[in-house]
């Protein structure tokens, strides 16, 4: 059993200006989706960064230079990652699929958690 | 592993959340933390809220969702108060229960002329005199019991738009005045503000029994917070008044049905057709015992009429054989008082029930100029109703479908497509 991180993208506006109503319809779905994950064994764990820009780190000639994340430039963010156990790339792709970030956004990346054993 | 929690648990929780816990927790802030908190207490309490929405889809939600929030809130008010240098001013702040309140909280002391239970004392608070009425209604409706813009405008017959704008200045004005909050209120103002309070009680409780929108047909929650709210202040000598009785009897009335209301499907029943033996019997003697206390001194209210019009309903054996000569009675007199469109409304229906549709056709068409009523389904409902009594099933159909056309909950919208389907 292999482990997988799910990278959940979205466009940085994504949630500007929605009512809390609105908010609270969206994630119903991925909290109903991630209890049933872990009901199913297959849930490991996940975090929501947080929206506030992060900071770039970029090394030059002149020593480190840093920024703050020009969110508004980026067509796309890392809102947060869940982890979940899978035999191997194809089922953890079609368990991806059943996540609400599909409809609610339009993508997410999976990538395999390189494990040693 | 237990099972897994379902979308609609999921959205209840939330929606509970949102509404009921975060008035309880900004009210039990405000209690601790003093009546110059309040935004304090709003801010730290909406922060915990957007915290959980956040999080829970990457977590789960937590074993006590209540809990998780009332520990967040608290942990980000002390964290600010230690910003401030205050850290001292937190009394008993960590050793407070996270439980519901017990039976004793539900009729908390006053002590003195002070309100005492958190939710009480924080709408006295907000029904600032110097804001106007409906405006502290408006904003004690959304402080204390968490209501959005959006019910506030419906249950107010308004547009959204304007609602945020008025909250947003009613509450710069009560900031603004808030140097002037004592902690405690003195005697004559818990009198001069109780009117108000009733009134908020009374929005609350309906907003509860027949939610304008979502999915519900009850908000048992909310009718329920209400009527401890009316009973804490019945229990209380500063503020035992015969209005505060008439307007507990009316809510026991109202709330004894709630079992017979909605069927195992969620679906509306309506009185006509409600099985009598569901309504509870504890409430409805409750409700006869306050109206009795209701009736000492010579006030006459708008509740005690209306407690009136339910205690017809409750002592009628069936629908058939309801006085409906002497609910008209007390619905014209309420009519008179209120001068609500609302309860003329009401008013049609009974007529028509007492026997004189056509009158009562009449009399609601001269409503139909009320812009008001024009997004308000109930209207359009009881002149679909009445249309049918009169045999114009074609007209009826076109009301059928105006009240469909405006908000309404789940439940009263498949009931609407029933009656609808009835008048082909």
């Amino acid at each position: 059993m292999n482990t997988y991180a799910l990278m959940l993208n979205h466009a940085p506006d994504r949630y500007e200006g929605l009512s809390e109503d609105d908010y609270m319809e969206i994630i119903k779905d991925y909290i109903a989706w991630t209890e049933k994950m872990t009901a199913d064994g297959v849930y490991v764990g996940g975090e929501k960064l947080d929206d506030a820009p992060g900071r770039v780190l970029t090394r030059t000639d002149g020593g480190i230079e840093v920024h703050e994340t020009p969110l508004a430039e980026l067509a796309e963010v890392l809102g947060g990652f869940m982890l979940i156990k899978a035999e191997n790339y194809d089922v953890a792709v079609e368990i991806a699929k059943t996540c609400p970030h599909m409809v609610h956004n339009t993508g997410l990346e999976v990538r395999q958690i390189h494990d040693v054993d | 592993m237990t099972e897994p929690l379902t979308n609609d648990i999921i959205r209840h929780q939330l929606e509970r959340l949102a509404r009921r816990e975060r008035g309880r927790l900004v009210a039990d802030l405000v209690h601790r933390l003093g009546a110059g908190r309040l935004q304090m207490a709003e801010d730290v309490v909406q922060d915990a809220v957007v915290a959980a929405m956040a999080t829970w889809p990457f977590k789960g939600m937590p074993d006590n969702p209540a809990a998780w929030l009332n520990r967040v809130a608290r942990n980000k008010a002390y964290d600010r108060l230690r910003k401030q240098g205050r850290e001292t001013a937190l009394p008993d702040f960590e050793e407070a229960p996270d439980q519901e309140p017990s039976e004793d909280d539900a009729h908390g002391q006053l002590f003195g002329a002070q309100v005492s239970d958190p939710e009480l004392k924080l709408m006295f608070l907000c029904c600032q005199p110097a804001i106007a009425e409906e405006d502290q209604l408006m904003l004690t409706l959304k402080v204390v019991s968490g209501f959005t813009a959006t019910d506030i405008g419906l249950a107010f017959l308004k547009k959204d738009a304007a609602i945020g704008q008025r909250l947003a200045r009613a509450k710069r004005k009560l900031r603004a005045d808030e140097g002037a909050l004592t902690e405690e209120l003195s005697r004559f103002e818990v009198k001069k503000r109780l009117p108000t309070v009733l009134k908020v009680i009374y929005l609350m409780f309906s907003l509860g029994y027949a939610p304008r929108r979502g999915d519900a047909l009850i908000l048992r929650d909310v009718a329920d917070e209400a009527l401890r709210l009316a009973l804490a202040l019945a229990a209380q000598a500063e503020t035992r008044t015969p209005e505060v009785h008439a307007l507990v009897a009316l809510l026991a009335f109202q709330a004894s049905r709630f079992d017979a209301r909605i069927d195992a499907d969620g679906r509306l029943i309506i009185l006509r057709h409600q099985n009598r033996s569901l309504w509870d019997r504890k409430l409805i003697d409750l409700a006869f015992g306050h109206m009795k206390l209701a009736q000492a001194g010579d006030t006459l209210t708008r509740y005690h009429l209306e407690a009136a019009i339910a205690a017809g309903h409750a002592a009628a054996p069936d629908f058939a054989r309801t006085d409906w000569a002497q609910m008209l009675r007390v619905y014209r007199s309420l009519e008179t008082m209120t001068g609500s469109p609302v309860v003329a409304i009401n008013a049609c229906v009974a007529e028509a029930q007492a026997g004189q549709a056509e009158a009562a056709f009449l009399k609601l068409e001269a409503l139909a100029s009320n812009e008001q009523l024009e997004g308000f389904a109930p209207f359009h409902t009881a002149r679909a109703e009445l249309l049918r009594m009169l045999k114009r099933p074609e007209e009826a159909a076109k009301s059928f479908q105006a009240a469909l056309a405006c908000d309404a909950s789940a439940p009263v919208v498949a009931h609407l497509q029933d009656r609808l389907a009835t008048c082909v």
